[in-house]
């Protein structure tokens, strides 16, 4: 998740200082104005701590390691702004003095990560806890939602950064200067590793660190020390509800027909198809001829598995069954590579 | 280099702290009890208690960190109370007049250099940048760190960080100087060091109010011994006194009773650094 | 599972605390770079660094990373070293991301798999090297850079760049900190470790690192206020300030000099 020099095209890096600069500002114009001095050291600290938190490897359910950034627990304690602040200090630590990361694509990780990250953790959480008991157990499924949330959401801003380069920059022969990839492939390669792996890392630890900080430190929680009482156990419920979800998924066999709006441009010349596509739109009628867009934009992406059957499997169930195989397969798999890459993007490691 | 800390001309006797009935306390846990000091230019006062007593609270009310709960704390006659601090002007005569050295060696040096952290101060009380660099340079190389200007603070031994410590707040050449616990830690050598770097900066008329508990710098470093104990005075006498007086030490935990043998005979000392006698078997 | 993750957690956090010695003895070096006052550095590496990302020519980028391996050597830093922690380790993760680009680039194929239909375009390859080249040559030069100036050197030199003095202030505050708060984890894992017995589940683990981090928080939370006072101790108020001491000198005017010819050529002939 972090961007290294020479994936984005300068102008894409200018753009995105530009986008970080304001926030900076207005974060240091807000937490000047709060108690003087004071927030300086502890900026730095919670800083410093964002970034030893970096370099923990978290053992998370399945077996593999992720890294957490910090976002999820700095947005809760500190607010927004402050924490925007203290993870864009981090990450200018790691990307200056330890190599990690781009100082030209500084920008865009602080916005990606930092900037973006905070807020969507910040909003997150008071939207998941909105009402809840001090001791609630939503709580702490709400500050692991918020890490998830922000961590997501960075890897897409990363991941449409890195997807719009070849589209915009390429030499004269077509070849892509920067980041070879385009949005259809970028976005599903990143992502997959950061819904389950880091997504899954920055969780774990900021519902760790919630519960940690509820029950130790629960004025910076934002909770008054009375209020805490009883046990509280961690976000299992989450991977519990997950699992189900996916024991679930066979389940679309049953489904019948064609999903409403996922209809192809061949749908409106086939009558039959037509008629079911009004019978499911409540009798509206429909064109003559698929509308323009659709008609343009549907064959942009041949899929490998079209209706998730592949032409040489004759029974539609088995060719489903199959497709879930062979997509959770890939996604395990892009998340162990993903995994290996992310280790790899580390200078620090010994070759 | 030791005109240079000459400081401002005080009248011998002259009241630098009164503290008169001071109480304080921290999330209603109490740290100071009704406590009544006076200390006068050029005094140098130990502060003897164990951990809890109330010496570290003592020092930072003394420096103007925290603010009495109760009661009055006088500097040359001013009370320093939380607004008074808030005048930028009496704020900064203070912070020039008073120094004071924490113990932990993470919370006094937190700049990056040890340039950077003698610099600190004369930087934040607005002096001129030619002087500060003089006058940086000149404090580095009496407490013989200059090689060292460069350096992380946090790279060098304890007795190098003590000394760059000290540096770090006599570069202001305060009149008063708080340290808080300077030599714990420390190993023998550097140690001596510490007390002899503060001797040779003293020259007589400085006052230096050290808070410690180690009862054998006692007499090197102190004309005056105050003891305390669960946030009040109990005791306030010469070194000697103090440490002929066995029943207050022990109560305010500096030292414990010991027994043991002497060839069959088993005896009880008070404390270790009195002088006695063994009784003959 | 069980040692593993912890040991790998305090081998990451001994590396970083080596990197940062490491990198206070490349300082110290009496070389080429060392030489230059650190705005000229700042500057003028950073410029360099630009031409490299805007070049769309493979020569160009060449030749900087072949700039940079001079300046290194001329400054004294071993090219092993330099080799094993930077242009292996780039040059290995750029490869593995660029490798699938070489065949799914759209274009003119180049060389087809003998199996399946893939096939390797020549814009997928030419796309590949560019990256690689670009990759190499930035992270050379900004290494170069950080190896060759004390940390605190680098911080203040930023104030040319307009960077506010809080945020160097802070920065350098960020930096020492780092370095405790490191040490004080290391401790902990490692206390941890001698005193395990047995492997730990999953679960036990992952509490086990959730609380070192709780407990490290709590301390951070505790130093920093503990920090203010001590700051406040020697006259600060809110405003931050700093100092240097720097003066440009006779080299340093040659080398903003050759600095900028470099830049604009390498901009130029990059276009």
């Amino acid at each position: 998740m972090h961007i290294p020099d020479g994936y984005l095209s300068p102008s894409t890096c200018a753009v995105m200082y530009a986008a970080s600069a304001p926030c900076w500002w207005a974060a240091l114009r807000r937490t000047r104005r709060k108690l003087f001095g004071r927030t300086l050291p502890l900026l730095s600290l919670f800083a410093a701590f964002s970034f030893v938190t970096m370099m923990f490897n978290l053992p998370l359910p399945g077996g593999t390691t992720g890294h957490a950034v910090g976002v999820g627990i700095a947005a809760i304690v500190l607010g927004p702004w402050a924490s925007l602040l203290a993870i864009s200090l981090a990450l200018t630590i790691q990307a200056l003095f330890f190599g990690d990361g781009g100082i030209t694509t500084l920008g865009a990780n602080c916005f990606n990560m930092a900037i973006a990250g905070s807020f969507a953790a910040w909003a997150i959480y008071h939207v998941v806890s909105l009402g809840a008991a001090p001791d609630a157990r939503r709580r702490v499924v709400a500050a692991a939602l918020a890490g998830y949330g922000a961590i997501n959401l960075s890897a897409l801003l990363a991941a449409i950064e890195f997807g719009i380069q070849p589209m915009l920059f390429h030499d004269a022969m077509g070849a892509p200067l920067y980041a070879p990839y385009p949005l259809r492939i970028a976005i599903p390669a990143m992502m997959a590793g950061h819904l389950t792996i880091a997504g899954a890392a920055e969780a774990v630890m900021s519902a760790g660190l919630f519960s940690y900080l509820r029950r130790n430190e629960p004025a910076l929680v934002g909770i008054s020390p009375l209020a805490v009482a009883g046990a509280e156990r961690g976000a299992r419920n989450l991977w519990g509800a997950l699992a189900v979800v996916l024991l679930l998924t066979p389940l679309g066999i049953l489904a019948s027909g064609t999903a409403w709006g996922e209809w192809t441009a061949r749908d409106f010349a086939n009558s039959a198809a037509r008629a079911r596509i009004a019978a499911a739109s409540g009798n509206h009628a429909l064109p003559a001829a698929p509308p323009v867009g659709l008609a343009r934009w549907a064959n942009l992406w041949t899929a490998p598995l079209p209706d998730y059957a592949p032409h040489f499997v004759k029974s539609a169930a088995f060719g489903y069954l199959l497709s879930a195989m062979f997509g959770v397969g890939i996604i395990l798999g892009a998340a162990w590579l993903g995994q290996r890459l992310m280790k790899l993007a580390k200078p620090r490691s010994e070759p | 280099m030791q005109e240079e800390f000459q400081g401002e001309a005080r009248q011998p006797e002259a009241l630098e702290f009164e503290a008169d009935q001071v109480s304080y306390e921290y999330e209603r846990v109490p740290a100071l009890r009704g406590l009544s000091l006076r200390i006068k230019a050029g005094e140098r006062i130990a502060l003897l208690g164990a951990n809890g007593s109330g010496k570290s609270t003592l020092l930072r009310l003394l420096d103007g960190l925290h603010f009495a709960c109760a009661g009055t704390l006088r500097f040359r006659g001013a009370a320093l109370t939380e607004a008074a601090m808030e005048d930028d002007a009496f704020a900064f005569q203070f912070r020039r007049r008073v120094g004071l050295v924490f113990q932990n060696p993470e919370i006094q040096l937190f700049n990056p250099t040890v340039f950077d952290e003698v610099a600190f101060g004369p930087l934040q009380l607005g002096w001129p940048r030619e002087e500060i660099l003089e006058r940086v340079h000149a404090t580095l190389e009496w407490i013989g760190a200059e090689h060292l200007k460069d350096r992380a603070p946090y790279r060098l031994s304890g007795g190098e960080q003590k000394r760059v410590a000290i540096a770090s707040v006599i570069v202001l050449d305060p009149d008063v100087l708080l340290l808080d616990e300077p030599t714990s830690m420390l190993d023998p050598r550097s140690q001596s060091q510490v007390i002899e770097l503060l001797e040779n900066w003293n020259n007589g008329k400085k006052t230096i109010i050290t808070a410690t508990h180690q009862l054998e710098i006692l007499g090197e470093i102190a004309g005056r011994a105050v003891v305390l104990e669960r946030g009040a005075v109990v005791a306030d006498a010469t070194p000697a006194e103090v440490l002929a007086n066995s029943e207050v030490l022990e109560s305010a935990n500096l030292i414990h009773s010991h027994r043991h043998q002497h060839g069959g005979v088993p005896h009880k000392h008070p404390s270790q650094y009195l002088r006695h006698e063994h009784p003959k078997s | 599972m069980s040692a593993g993750v912890m040991a790998k957690t305090v081998r990451g956090f001994t590396q970083a605390l080596g990197q940062t010695l490491l990198s206070e003895h490349a300082a110290r070096e009496h070389g080429l770079l060392q030489a230059l006052d650190p705005r000229v550095k700042l500057v003028g590496l950073l410029a360099l660094v630009v031409a490299a990302a805007l070049s769309r020519r493979l020569n160009v980028m060449v030749a900087l990373f072949g700039l940079g391996v001079l300046l290194a050597v001329a400054s004294r830093l071993s090219l092993l070293a330099l080799a094993k922690r930077v242009w292996l380790v780039a040059l290995g993760f750029t490869a593995m991301i660029a490798a699938p680009a070489l065949f799914l680039t759209p274009g003119v194929a180049l060389y087809r798999l003998p199996v399946g239909s893939l096939a390797i375009t020549v814009q997928g390859a030419r796309s590949a090297l560019l990256l690689i080249a670009r990759v190499e040559s930035a992270v050379t030069l900004s290494t170069l850079l950080v190896l060759t100036t004390p940390w605190m050197h680098l911080l203040k030199a930023l104030r040319t760049l307009l960077v506010p003095v809080e945020v160097i202030v802070l920065l350098a505050m960020t930096h020492r900190y780092v370095v405790l708060l490191t040490e004080t984890a290391n401790q902990m894992f490692e206390s941890r470790q001698s005193r395990m017995v047995g492997r730990l589940s999953g679960q036990q683990q992952r509490r086990l690192m959730v609380n070192t981090g709780g407990v490290l928080l709590s301390k951070t939370l505790e130093i920093g206020n503990q920090v203010f006072l001590a700051m406040q101790a020697r006259g600060f108020r809110g405003e931050v300030r700093l100092l240097d001491e720097f003066r440009l000198r006779g080299w340093d005017y040659v080398a903003m000099f050759g600095f900028a010819m470099v830049a604009v050529a390498a901009v130029v002939a990059g276009r």
